[in-house]
């Protein structure tokens, strides 16, 4: 056999394991996600989910953090544990560092012997700086990730394994969703800390002013396309917030809802069983929604010019100035037009005041096939001995950590402003009682978890989102391809990046 | 007599052997110890990047995006880099930004460089005031560049709809036909004030004198610039002008911020593209191809830079 001969057939070998791993991964992983909805009994009854049955469970049950976590591991365990995440910044409210910083107290007050080194790194930076510190060796023992961050790291084996059972929970206490994220090759890498999802925002005025109903939002995403026009030929301005902006995480949260309740998806994430095998971005479901897009941008011209450059940072001040009249938006939007509404001064005042006495929040529009919206938030994760500064992982003081982080209590008091306790026992907490009597809106984004799909469990998923699934919107309403031509060429793309290919 | 002997038989003229290059360095070894610490260190954070981008591009990186199990694949990067037609599109796209860019930002800096020279009231604010785009950061630029330009809100289109130039604002960056176009005129307010600041610097070496006798000899301005300013400016616009198309064809920030090299591709340059394909696609493999590419190109236009330099020292030497 000639070199390049036995190349290529130790590459397709190659292919043909990464494939086999791949399914063997989804399908441990589907069977494990879909069993939990089936055979295990949740923690809450999710077939029950909405506003009212959130707001039914708030407050009826009292958790003992402190009593859980030290039959895990002894309250008078001494050892020490290093840690990073996204804690509180400058801009974070009040009340985000004043939980960081009584869980640290609390911690303390439970664990007194152990010691902690904790790093706080911002979002953007995280990633990057536990890649070299990988590298080198010197990472922490506990680290915190955006949802689909640890996929990499498990991949390339960095992690340890982690389940719930590991600190005195079950699967069962949290989303299966969420642990479907920290599965890579069947095997679990970690715990979910906070999950969310976003809902649906719109400006009541402007929808009255254009003939609609203003306290009903549109129930299909065809009834947003309609509605759009509707807007934009009567009032002028933009209907949808659409976002469509290249490498931009906003674009792929705002636009695979859509594509998934039309039926399509960038592989099969959406279905019971994902397997993970073969694009989806060329099937009819996401046809339909590249075709809703280009008529709402190209057709009708009912959505912002700006959107190919947009992220959803400049969707909010067309919003706040009562020029755009609905977005998807994050649980935080509301608080954010607040703020806005708050510095703006003279005309712009009133116009700010009155968009936020009309703001309301609904449920993402549905399609032909389902509800659906990106299951997004964090999960906390062991590094390997053998990466950690110092080559050893204190276990006993890693578990201490970790379970009192994923508990019912501090699951959800550390995501007060802006997310969800990732332990489904934290809905019940007098806490999340709290927060949903001062939060606006929290129960109608909280009410979207159910239909939450996450992105693909795959190393390579940030590519196909935040690349290839904008460029196809691009090259839809830019007129440089087709919707089918569009379809084809994005999933030729992700096929090529599943079987290895540049 | 032996000297005598010799020197007739080496004949006038013809110069003493020069001693080896090993004997001339040993002499000069004081010189190169004290570079020594320059150079160690350039090879560490130079010379071993660039030996492992070289290695890497002829890899592939695995699906599980782990680089220890990158695979040795030859050329196949190249040859899927260079017969991809968005190569040629992005090489396209590099091509007209750098030349644009460079020749309207040097003729711009020229011609304020040329009115600069001139005394006359407010010479200093003037020179301050157009040196603000090439200080000012580069990021904040491009933000407030996109707002300016910006499809529904811009300043810009808003003018041109207030003063009855369009009925619309105009759609700058978030179409294929213009986008990359409107980028270079940012690229080119934004440096711009560094051709001028070079060429102001290369007028002062014009000899006062000469200008004034070609005038006595009735020369008029084009004259006097074309005869007598402009050859004194020809070495500092070679300099300029190839440092601007090695920064034309480095430039990442602007395309990066304002529109990520959006829409549809349409203004992703040379760097953008290696970016996008290295760090958010993490094809470290295909990347580092591309890196290669570029940085042969870059080390061509180098040795022009140097050769421009070092004729400029030639001629001072008289040699």
């Amino acid at each position: 056999m000639t070199t390049s001969r036995y190349r290529e057939s130790a590459l397709a070998a190659m292919r043909r394991r990464t494939l086999l791993k791949y399914s063997v991964a989804a399908i441990v992983a589907a069977g494990w996600a879909g069993g939990f909805t089936s055979a295990m009994a949740q923690s809450v009854d999710l077939s029950k989910w909405s506003p009212e049955y959130i707001r039914s469970i708030a407050g009826t049950e009292t958790f003992d953090t402190a009593g859980t976590c030290g039959k895990v591991v002894p309250n008078d365990y001494a050892g020490k544990v290093s840690y990073w995440y996204t804690g509180p910044f400058e801009a974070d409210p009040v009340i985000a560092h004043e939980q960081d910083a009584a869980f640290w107290e609390a911690f303390k007050k439970t664990y007194p012997n152990i010691e902690t080194d904790v790093q706080s790194i911002t979002y953007n930076e995280l990633l990057d700086k536990f890649r070299t510190s990988l590298l080198g060796n010197a990472a922490p023992m506990v680290i915190r990730l955006q949802i689909l961050g640890g996929v990499e790291f498990a991949a390339k084996g960095y992690l340890e394994p982690l389940k719930p059972e590991d600190v005195g929970y079950t699967t069962a206490d949290f989303w299966p969703g969420a642990l479907k994220s920290v599965t890579w090759d069947g095997v679990g890498y970690g715990i979910p800390t906070n999950n969310e999802t976003m809902g649906f925002i719109w400006n009541a005025k402007i929808f009255a002013d254009a003939g609609l109903d203003p306290e009903k939002p549109p129930a299909t995403w065809d009834d947003v396309v309609a509605y759009s026009k509707q807007i934009h030929d009567k009032l002028g301005i933009s209907g949808y917030g659409l976002v469509a902006k290249q490498n931009a995480g906003n674009t792929p949260f705002r636009f695979m809802p859509t594509i998934w309740a039309y039926g399509g998806g960038a592989l099969d994430e959406a279905s019971e069983n994902p397997t993970y095998e073969k694009a989806q971005l060329n099937s009819e479901g996401t046809k339909a929604a590249l075709q809703a897009i280009y008529d709402m941008y190209v057709r009708d011209g009912s959505v912002p010019t700006s959107a190919l450059t947009n992220t959803q940072a400049e969707n909010q001040a067309p919003f706040i100035g009562g020029q755009l009249a609905m977005m998807i938006a994050h649980p935080a939007e509301y608080a954010r037009m607040l703020d806005l509404a708050s510095k703006a001064t003279g005309a712009d005042k009133e116009v700010a005041d009155a968009v936020v006495e009309n703001m309301r929040y609904g449920l993402i529009p549905e399609g032909p096939a389902r509800r659906a919206v990106v299951f997004g938030g964090s999960n906390i994760h062991v590094v390997k001995a053998e990466y950690v500064e110092g080559g050893v992982v204190d276990e006993q003081a890693v578990k201490a950590l970790i379970c009192m982080w994923t508990s019912p209590e501090w699951s959800t008091k550390l995501a007060w402003v802006g997310s969800n306790p990732g332990n489904l026992g934290g809905f019940k907490t007098e806490w999340m009682k709290e927060r949903l009597d001062t939060i606006k809106f929290l129960d109608v984004t909280t009410s979207m978890l159910p239909s939450g799909i996450p992105f693909p469990v795959l190393p390579y998923a940030p590519e196909i989102m935040n690349i290839i699934v904008p460029d196809m919107m691009q090259n839809v309403l830019t007129g440089t391809m087709t919707v089918d031509e569009a379809a084809e060429d994005a999933a030729a793309k992700v096929d090529a990046l599943s079987s290895g290919g540049i | 007599m032996s000297s005598g002997q010799a020197i007739f038989t080496d004949g006038p003229g013809t110069a003493p052997r020069r001693p080896g290059l090993f004997s001339r360095m040993w002499k000069q070894r004081a010189d190169y110890l004290y570079v020594l610490p320059a150079i160690i260190v350039m090879l560490i954070v130079i010379g071993y990047p660039i030996y492992y981008t070289i290695d890497l591009s002829f890899s592939r990186t695995p699906t599980t995006l782990k680089l220890s199990d990158k695979t040795f694949v030859g050329l196949q990067n190249y040859v899927a880099i260079l017969t991809s037609p968005n190569f040629w599109k992005v090489t396209w796209q590099t091509l007209v930004w750098t030349v644009l860019s460079t020749i309207f930002a040097f003729g711009l800096g020229l011609g304020a460089a040329l009115s600069l020279h001139r005394e006359f009231a407010g010479r200093a604010f003037m020179r301050g005031l157009l040196l603000i785009p090439w200080v000012i950061s580069a990021v904040a630029a491009s933000y407030v560049w996109k707002w300016l330009y910006h499809s529904d809100f811009g300043a810009i289109g808003a003018l041109m709809v207030q003063i009855g130039v369009t009925d619309e604002p105009i759609n700058f960056i978030d179409n294929t036909r213009t986008s990359l176009y409107a980028l270079i005129v940012v690229n080119v307010w934004k440096e711009f004030s560094f051709a001028m600041i070079m060429l102001m610097a290369g007028l002062q070496t014009v000899p006062e004198s000469l200008l004034r006798a070609a005038q006595v000899d009735g020369a008029n301005a084009w004259q006097r610039f074309w005869h007598v300013t402009w050859p004194h400016l020809s070495g500092v616009s070679m300099v300029t002008i190839l440092l601007l198309v090695v920064q034309n064809f480095n430039s990442f920030i602007i395309p990066f911020v304002m529109t990520g090299g959006g829409p549809a591709g349409s203004t992703h340059i040379w760097i953008t593209h290696i970016y996008e394909i290295a760090f958010q696609r993490q094809n470290w493999g295909a990347g580092a191809a591309y890196a290669v590419i570029l940085f042969i190109l870059m080390m061509i236009l180098g040795i022009f830079y140097v050769r421009a330099l070092t004729r400029g020292d030639a001629t001072r030497a008289g040699t």
